[in-house]
Order: C-alpha cells, then sequence, then structure tokens
C-alpha cells in the first residue's frame, strides 16, 4: 500500500479533539517561529528554541507531510529521520504511544494507520501522506471509554500501564481483524505485544469479551 | 480506639489510576515536561527542551586516549559534546544511606578511565532528538583497550561471606544419602517496559528531576550528593513508573548525566535510554555458580548442606542480595555451611531483581530437593513435610506466621497433584512428554521506616501524600483503600499522591516492604485525622456526638457516628464547617519493625505443568499454580495480577532470559528485546493464584507479609521439576533450553 494513493478526502473529520492541538493553535505555533517554515515544522512540538538553533536544524533534510491524527488533519515539516512515534511523542505531544524498544521488537509504540496496526517506531514519518493514524488517545469517543480501554480496566489486564496503550491498539486491530475465535488466536495475535508485568491471561480476557460483544 | 469497619481493604476493587493508563494520559518519565499542569503535583509545562545522547564505550576495559567531536559539533542541531575532557569536575560527595553498594561509584565524565563495555563516554545535546542521535553517532573515540575479564568462571573471587552452624562437613560425611550438585543461573535483565529516562531542568541552582524511579528520595539523595548541593534546592518528580522489578532502585549514572548535560548548556535536557543501553546502564540480576551439596538419612531428614555461592559484581562496587537467607531457614536441618563470593568482573554493577537472592537460591535448593525426592522415592511434598522447621534455625526466632504446610496442601489439591506419576518419562500426550512439579518459594519481606501526610478538607474529601512509587503493583489504589478505611471515607473521596521528593519520606518501593512500611505510616496519619475530627466532635457541645467516649466514635462514608448507633453522628462536613475548620491534618510515621523478634517471612507453593516434546526439547508451560502465605490481602484483584506477573518473570526466568556476553571485548551480544527473550502473550496460557485468609501483625499494622517478590520465588524450580517428570532429564542451569534437553 502507498500512502500517496490514499485519498486525502476519505479522511473523516472526528468530534473529539481535546487532547490534540486543533489545526488553528498548530498554525500559529508555525508562524510564531517567524516564516521559516521548515524548521517551524521540524519544531513544532519545541516552539521556543532560539531562531539560530532552527536555522542550523534547517540544514537536515526535511519533508512536508499531511496526515490526520485522531481526526485532526496535521501538515507538518519534519526531519526525514524522525519516526511516525516520535513525531506523536517529541513534535505532537502526544505521548500515550509509548517508546520501548525503538526496534520493533516490544508494540508498546503500536498504533493504527489506516485501520492496521503498526509498530510506530519502525515507520517513518514522511511516509505517512494523506494517512489516517489513531492513537490511543484518541480511541475514545470524548469520556465514553472504547469498550477494550473499559474491557482492561475491568479485567486489570495491566500493571505499570506502559505497554497498555500499545496493547490496546493491537488489540483493537486484532479485533477488527478477526483473529479472536479462540484463546489460541488471541494469544498468538497479541504476542507483537510484550507485557513485562506479565499480564497476558488478562489482556486475553479483555480482548475476547469485547470480540464477544461485537 | 475503636477499630474502623473495613469496607475498601480487602475488596476486588479496580485500579484509581486506570484510566489515566488506558487512555494514554499516565504521564512517565520522558512525558513529564508536556504535560499540562497536571492535577498531580502541578508539574508546569517546560520549555525549551533539548534531547540528550549517551555515546558509550566500545571496549571492555581500558582508557580513552582521544575524542574527536568535531564531526558531531558540526551536525544540524547539535548543540554540544560533554565528555570527560570538558565536563566540570563533580564532587560526587558520599552518600551513605543509599543504595550505592560498598565500592567507588561510577563517576561520569571525571576521568579517561574504562571500566566496562557500554560505560557512558559522552553525551551529546542536539536541539531534536534525531540531531542528537545522528550526533552521537559521529563522536570519535579511540582507546588504550585492555582484555576484559567478564566470565564468572575464570576470575579471581573475592573474599566470601560466610555463614556457619554445626558441623556441615562431618554432617554430609555422616549422612546416608548424599547429593552433589552444580547449578548456573543466567544473568537476568530487567527489561521494564518503559526505557530508562530522566529530564533534568535547572532554575539558577535549583534543580529538578523527573526521573524513572522506584525511590524518589533516593534518586533525590544521590544527586544533592554528586553536585553537593543542599537538600531543598533538588526536586525529584516521578509519578507513573513503567515498570521497574528492582531496576529503579538505585540512581544511575545516566541521571547525572542528564543533569550534568542541563547544567553545562543551560537548557532542560531529556535522556531517554535505548534499549540496548538498559543492558549496561541499569543493573541486572546476576549471573550465579552454585555448588549445593546435601545430605540425608533414609527417610529424607536433612542432615547437612553446604552451599558454595558464586556471584557477579563489578570491579568498582561489591554487589550483594539475600541468596544465603533460604538456605538457613526454609528447611529444618543441624548443619549448614555458606560461604557467599562476589567476583568482580569489568562489567556494570548488579542491582537487585524480583525476588532478589531468594529467587536464585531457591531455584538450587528446590532442584535438589526434588532430586533427593526422587533418589528416596518420596513424593516432593512429603519430603518437605518431614523437614518442616518450629523455628527460623538460623535466630531461633519463633515464625511471625508459617503456613508453608497448608500451602502444599491446598495446592496439591488445587492442582490435582495426585495425577502425577512419580516416574519421569510417564505421561504423554502424543509427541508431548508431561510432566507436573512444584517447588516451595520464601522472602524475607523489608519493613522500613517510613512517613506520610493526610489532610481532610471542609469538602469532606482527603489526600494522603508519601513519597513512594508505583511501579506496576498499585500503590496508588491500595493505599487509596487503607487511607480510606483508616479516614472512614470512601474511595472516590481519597485521593493518594505518590512520586515528589517533596512528600514525606518513604524507604524504596521495592524488596515486597511498600504496602507493611508506607501502608502502616499512611494508616497513622489518617488514625491521627479521624481521632482530631473524632475529638473535635465528642467536645462540641452542638455536635450530636458531644459527651460520647471518643473510643466509641466510628466514621463511614465521611460521617462519624457511635459504634453501634449509626443514627447518632454528623459528617465531617458538618463538624468542620461549624468549627470553621478548613482542614484537619496529620503526618504519619512507621518506625520499622522495632521490638518485634519474630521471624518475618512470605511464602509459597508453586506448581507447574510442562509439555516437552519429545523430539525437539521445546518446552511449553501448560498450567501454573501459586499458592501464597502473604499475609493479609489488601486489594485481591490487583494482587492476583501481582501474582501472575511474578509467575510470568519466573516463566522467563526458567526457559527464556539468558544476558550473552563475549568474553573478548566484554559486549553484550543480545542488548535487546529481539534477542534477549522474554515471555509473549503465546507462552502463557493458565494461571491461578490463590491466597490463604489470614493476617501476620508482626510489626506492621496491616497484617501483610509483602507479595510482590514471593511470587517469582520457587516459580523456575517447580518448571524444572516438572521437566524433570516428564523427561527424566535433570537439568541443573537457566534457563532450560531445547539444547540442554536435546
Amino acid at each position: 500500500m502507498s500512502p500517496n494513493e490514499l485519498d486525502e478526502s476519505a479522511v473523516p473529520p472526528s468530534g473529539d479533539s481535546r487532547t490534540t492541538p486543533t489545526r488553528r493553535t498548530f498554525i500559529a505555533t508555525t508562524t510564531a517561529v517567524g516564516g521559516a517554515v521548515v524548521a517551524g515544522g521540524l519544531i513544532a512540538g519545541s516552539p521556543l528554541l532560539d531562531t539560530d538553533e532552527a536555522v542550523a536544524a534547517d540544514a537536515a533534510p526535511a519533508s512536508r507531510v499531511s496526515l490526520t491524527v485522531n481526526g485532526t488533519r496535521r501538515t507538518v515539516t519534519v526531519d526525514n529521520r524522525t519516526s511516525l512515534l516520535d513525531l506523536l511523542r517529541e513534535h505532537f505531544g502526544l505521548t500515550g504511544s509509548k517508546r520501548g524498544c525503538n526496534a520493533g521488537a516490544c508494540g508498546a509504540c503500536t498504533v493504527l494507520v489506516d485501520g492496521h496496526r503498526v509498530n510506530s517506531c519502525l515507520t517513518l514519518a514522511v511516509r505517512l501522506e494523506g494517512a489516517e493514524v489513531t492513537t490511543i488517545e484518541g480511541l475514545s469517543d470524548g469520556d465514553r471509554l472504547h469498550p477494550l480501554q473499559q474491557a482492561f480496566i475491568d479485567e486489570d489486564a495491566f500493571q505499570c500501564g506502559y505497554c497498555t496503550p500499545g496493547q490496546i491498539m493491537s488489540g483493537v486491530g486484532c479485533i477488527k481483524e478477526g483473529h479472536t475465535g479462540s484463546p489460541e488466536e488471541i494469544r498468538e495475535w497479541m504476542s507483537g505485544n510484550i507485557c513485562r508485568c506479565g499480564c497476558y491471561v488478562k489482556i486475553v480476557r479483555a480482548v475476547e469479551q469485547t470480540a464477544g460483544r461485537k | 480506639m475503636s477499630p474502623q469497619p473495613q469496607a475498601a481493604v480487602g475488596a476486588p476493587l479496580s485500579r484509581v489510576d486506570g484510566r489515566l493508563k488506558v487512555t494514554g494520559q499516565a504521564e512517565y518519565a520522558a512525558e513529564l515536561p508536556h504535560a499540562r499542569t497536571t492535577s498531580r503535583g502541578g508539574t508546569p509545562t517546560l520549555k525549551g527542551v533539548v534531547h540528550a545522547v549517551i555515546v558509550d564505550a566500545s571496549i571492555g576495559r581500558g582508557r580513552i586516549t582521544s575524542i574527536d567531536t568535531r564531526a558531531a559539533e558540526r551536525a544540524a542541531g547539535v548543540l554540544r559534546v560533554i565528555h570527560h575532557g570538558n565536563a566540570p569536575r563533580l564532587p560526587y560527595r558520599d552518600n551513605s544511606g543509599s543504595n550505592n553498594p560498598a565500592g567507588r561509584r561510577l563517576r561520569v565524565f571525571q576521568d579517561n578511565r574504562v571500566l566496562f563495555h557500554g560505560q557512558p563516554v559522552a553525551v551529546v545535546v542536539g536541539t531534536t532528538l534525531e540531531a542528537a542521535q545522528h550526533g552521537a553517532s559521529l563522536v570519535e573515540v579511540d582507546y588504550d583497550a585492555e582484555q576484559p575479564s567478564t566470565d564468572l568462571t575464570e576470575a579471581e573471587p573475592g573474599e566470601p561471606t560466610r555463614y556457619a552452624r554445626g558441623d556441615a562437613e562431618a554432617g554430609l560425611r555422616s549422612s546416608a544419602v548424599r547429593l552433589d550438585a552444580r547449578y548456573e543461573l543466567a544473568r537476568n535483565h530487567h527489561n521494564p517496559m518503559e526505557p530508562h529516562a530522566t529530564v533534568a531542568h535547572w532554575d539558577g541552582n535549583q534543580l529538578t528531576v523527573w526521573d524513572k524511579t522506584q525511590w524518589v528520595m533516593g534518586t533525590h539523595d544521590e544527586i544533592a550528593a554528586v553536585f553537593d548541593l543542599p537538600a531543598d534546592a533538588v526536586r525529584v518528580v516521578n509519578p507513573f513508573v513503567g515498570g521497574g522489578f528492582g531496576s529503579g532502585l538505585r540512581c544511575w549514572p545516566h541521571t547525572i548525566v542528564a543533569a550534568l548535560a542541563a547544567r553545562v548548556t543551560g537548557r532542560p535536557v531529556k535522556l531517554v535510554l535505548s534499549r540496548k543501553q538498559m543492558y549496561f546502564g541499569t543493573g541486572f540480576r546476576p549471573a550465579y555458580r552454585y555448588r549445593l551439596r546435601l545430605g540425608s538419612d533414609r527417610r529424607g531428614r536433612l542432615k547437612a548442606a553446604i552451599h558454595d555461592i558464586d556471584a557477579e559484581t563489578s570491579s568498582y562496587e561489591t554487589f550483594t542480595e539475600a541468596v544465603m537467607g533460604a538456605g538457613q531457614m526454609l528447611y529444618s536441618m543441624p548443619h549448614v555451611r555458606q560461604a557467599y563470593r562476589q567476583v568482580p568482573l569489568h562489567v556494570n554493577t548488579p542491582i537487585w531483581m524480583r525476588g532478589p537472592g531468594f529467587a536464585s537460591a531457591s531455584f538450587v535448593i528446590e532442584s535438589a530437593m526434588d532430586e533427593l525426592a526422587h533418589e528416596l522415592g518420596v513424593d516432593p511434598i512429603e519430603l518437605r513435610l518431614r523437614n518442616e522447621p518450629n523455628e527460623d534455625e538460623s535466630t531461633n526466632e519463633p515464625f511471625s506466621t508459617r503456613r508453608l504446610t497448608e500451602c502444599y496442601r491446598v495446592g496439591a489439591r488445587d492442582f490435582g497433584w495426585d495425577r502425577r506419576s512419580p516416574k519421569p518419562r510417564s505421561m504423554r500426550d502424543g509427541n508431548w512428554l508431561i510432566g507436573l512439579g512444584m517447588a516451595a518459594g520464601v522472602y524475607d519481606s523489608g519493613r522500613y521506616p517510613g512517613e506520610a501526610r493526610a489532610r481532610l478538607d471542609a469538602d469532606g474529601t482527603a489526600v494522603v501524600e508519601a513519597a513512594t512509587s508505583d511501579m506496576g503493583p498499585g500503590t496508588y489504589t491500595s493505599q487509596t483503600q487503607v487511607a480510606a478505611d483508616a479516614l472512614g471515607l470512601t474511595m472516590r473521596t481519597v485521593t493518594f499522591r505518590l512520586g515528589d521528593s517533596r512528600y514525606p519520606r518513604t524507604s524504596p518501593h521495592g524488596g515486597s516492604s511498600t504496602m507493611a512500611s508506607v501502608g502502616s505510616a499512611v494508616v497513622d496519619a489518617c488514625n491521627k485525622v479521624r481521632e482530631q475530627a473524632i475529638k473535635l466532635a465528642v467536645e462540641d457541645r452542638e455536635s450530636p456526638l458531644y459527651g460520647v467516649d471518643a473510643n466509641d466514635v466510628v466514621v463511614r462514608g465521611g460521617r462519624l457516628h457511635v459504634q453501634g448507633n449509626p443514627a447518632r453522628g454528623e459528617t465531617y462536613q458538618r463538624l468542620l464547617a461549624r468549627n470553621n475548620r478548613s482542614h484537619l491534618e496529620g503526618d504519619g510515621a512507621y518506625n520499622g519493625p522495632g521490638s518485634d523478634r519474630s521471624a518475618y517471612f512470605a511464602y509459597n507453593a508453586t506448581f507447574a505443568e510442562v509439555a516437552v516434546d519429545a523430539d525437539l526439547g521445546l518446552v511449553r508451560v501448560r498450567r501454573m499454580l501459586g499458592v501464597y502465605d502473604a499475609g493479609r490481602i489488601i486489594s485481591p484483584k490487583l494482587a492476583e495480577s501481582q501474582a501472575f506477573g511474578g509467575i510470568v518473570g519466573g516463566i522467563g526466568t526458567a526457559l527464556l532470559e539468558h544476558t550473552v556476553t563475549d568474553h573478548r571485548d566484554g559486549r553484550i551480544v543480545n542488548a535487546g528485546l529481539a534477542d534477549y527473550l522474554v515471555p509473549v502473550n503465546a507462552d502463557i496460557r493458565e494461571l491461578k493464584a490463590v491466597f490463604l485468609d489470614g493476617e501476620d501483625n508482626a510489626g506492621n499494622l496491616l497484617g501483610v507479609k509483602g507479595l510482590g517478590e514471593v511470587v517469582q520465588v520457587g516459580v523456575a524450580p517447580a518448571i524444572a521439576n516438572a521437566v524433570f517428570n516428564a523427561t527424566g532429564r535433570r537439568i541443573r542451569q537457566l534457563p532450560i533450553t531445547a539444547e540442554a534437553l536435546l
């Protein structure tokens, strides 16, 4: 699948953007760094950097990318080396997606891109032109939790909570894929998400229950 | 005072911080400066945070001869490269009372010595993470390398710590049945899912550090000592810990690096260790070589044991843990001799990991007991029952409570132990050999002094604070339960805050000590508040409780009333409003076990059923059961999760986890989650946890015995014993790999 083939108009606007900057505040941020469009985009999450630093950073290869995050359309110019995870965490302040290994081995960074679960640490941000990204911050409907979020609380399917956003996003993907026919199948298809606290039994229960309610 | 009704304690409640965790709003160390003003701690958003990336030594031992930083400094976005050639000299005051082991702690960028592979040799600060990462790759370091010594079996051990009772040599010689076995336990790394991370911000001489730690006060004290700052100049904040298992029990060098980089650059600095750096930037459960000689009579009554224990430590600090404990008190026997030697290697210093010492020793002792049972033709549980002690034979102290035999009985019944054939290789399921095994577990839970503060506001809500942590067991929830009952409030009207060095001082969040220690201080603080309110009421002519004996008043749901007469009373809100009190406050303390002289341990019996592929040696754990004698269970729903977590951790130690070092240059070759294997979902099937009802009031107000450690102790040997039952192969090394079984 090439991100370029995605139709931007197919991206639906979403109601809830409480946890994300709106398009308006984002534009205001880029304006604040004084017309240096590239640098402004580069440091979207750090608007108070000195101008000379911004100019120095300007030397790094950067690209402009438009993507939808949790229903909000964002256009940003980023360093080509930036992963989707770092774009979310360091630039957009969406720290719900976690960095566990930065090598695609733990799943803590799992988000949905165009409805499919991906390791955001292995996904370059500039490849996501037109993509629709859903992170843990965009999963609930206002104050109403997604059923899988509620099931995680009810089943106590987490302890430290650090892998939890990735587990839940992965679980949403797993349910959508239909890989929930049995506990065995769920275990297999949820094995890309490590929980070092060892909550697997309860994670499987939460996914199984949520899938059963669908 | 009348005992308070217990409504919250013992109830299977969901986590109070659950919503924050499932919505991605819980703020871990690297995330705090992005936070909007938070409800807990009121941390303001930091402006202009820059990123730091550490450059790791690429030799295992030697000296840095030159550092060329020109290319890095020319790179876009790089602000500064700091190393021993340009770093300010740091005072590194002694820090007594810390968790730093004996020795001379690693001093970052203070000289050109390299003590282990991966030691920080420079840090690159950049305006973006990408710039700092790229800059770090451009720093050229030349070394005068020496051969590191990293092999536990080759290096020269230090002086042993010894224990002896009776005459173990003579006891062994006169034993009718003797066992002499050598065990190898691999190094394990904690690998919490959250990498260690620090954000450091100087405001003049005031330093604020957001740091992943299990002990904000310990990190606070270490930073103050390293930079020689007054205590009130340092603040350490950490409301959420993304797993720890011990890795956050001391302040590691990278935290100092971040604070130093922030000092040098004058900017707030964020430093997140890579997963790879976690393997040498933080500690680990040390590898062991352990020889156990065991002697018994023909009926299986133990007579003597000789333990020769060698463990890894670093060349600059001598790490010790309680690996001698279980061998002294788990079973009754007259003659014991132990020698525990640390072997200094060119590695970084270990740190306690879940069930420290006891988990390692239990693999050895419980494997040997299983071997002895097989030799004697006695059931493994029966053998243990025949050696059950009546007191702690190392101190001659009585056990506060010890219900291990009950754990065996309940476990045997629940697990279907009677279906086990004692004959190895006699149970099959197709090509899978089936085996059942069990082991005992014990842990010497901590009870340490600590403080807490409680405040009841006029609106009938309360805030309780202590500088403890919640690395996952659910401190937020369980302390709220304890506080709610002591105050007579509902869960919803009590907020428990932790993770800030400005809160009352506590001991480390580790060693299964938090509930006994911090919980006792919380109860004390809340009792003081409740007693003030009761006193106010019974002395207030306007109160329906006027004139009532204070000892006859209880509080329930925020309402004070006469014990046994709920109609006569009033709410905290009315009482405080009428008396024009904005709030009531209480400082609580726990002073440790004090004069309590009983032997205070938590126990378990752990059972495992494994299937071993007869041709390939693959081991699959089919089901496990833990039965726990852990005193009172404050939060049953969370306790079950904790028990499952311990079992999963133990399965990792038993079958997967193994840090591999290349002895040629001291490099860890599997420093990552793709190569250092930990259990994943597909590895875990049926788990069950049973908690014996009861309490143990030895030196703590809550009747608890600690849970987080004991749940991992005994898991690895239960699996090893099940593997023996399945295959007839006695594997005396961890992890038990397919190769070992082929």
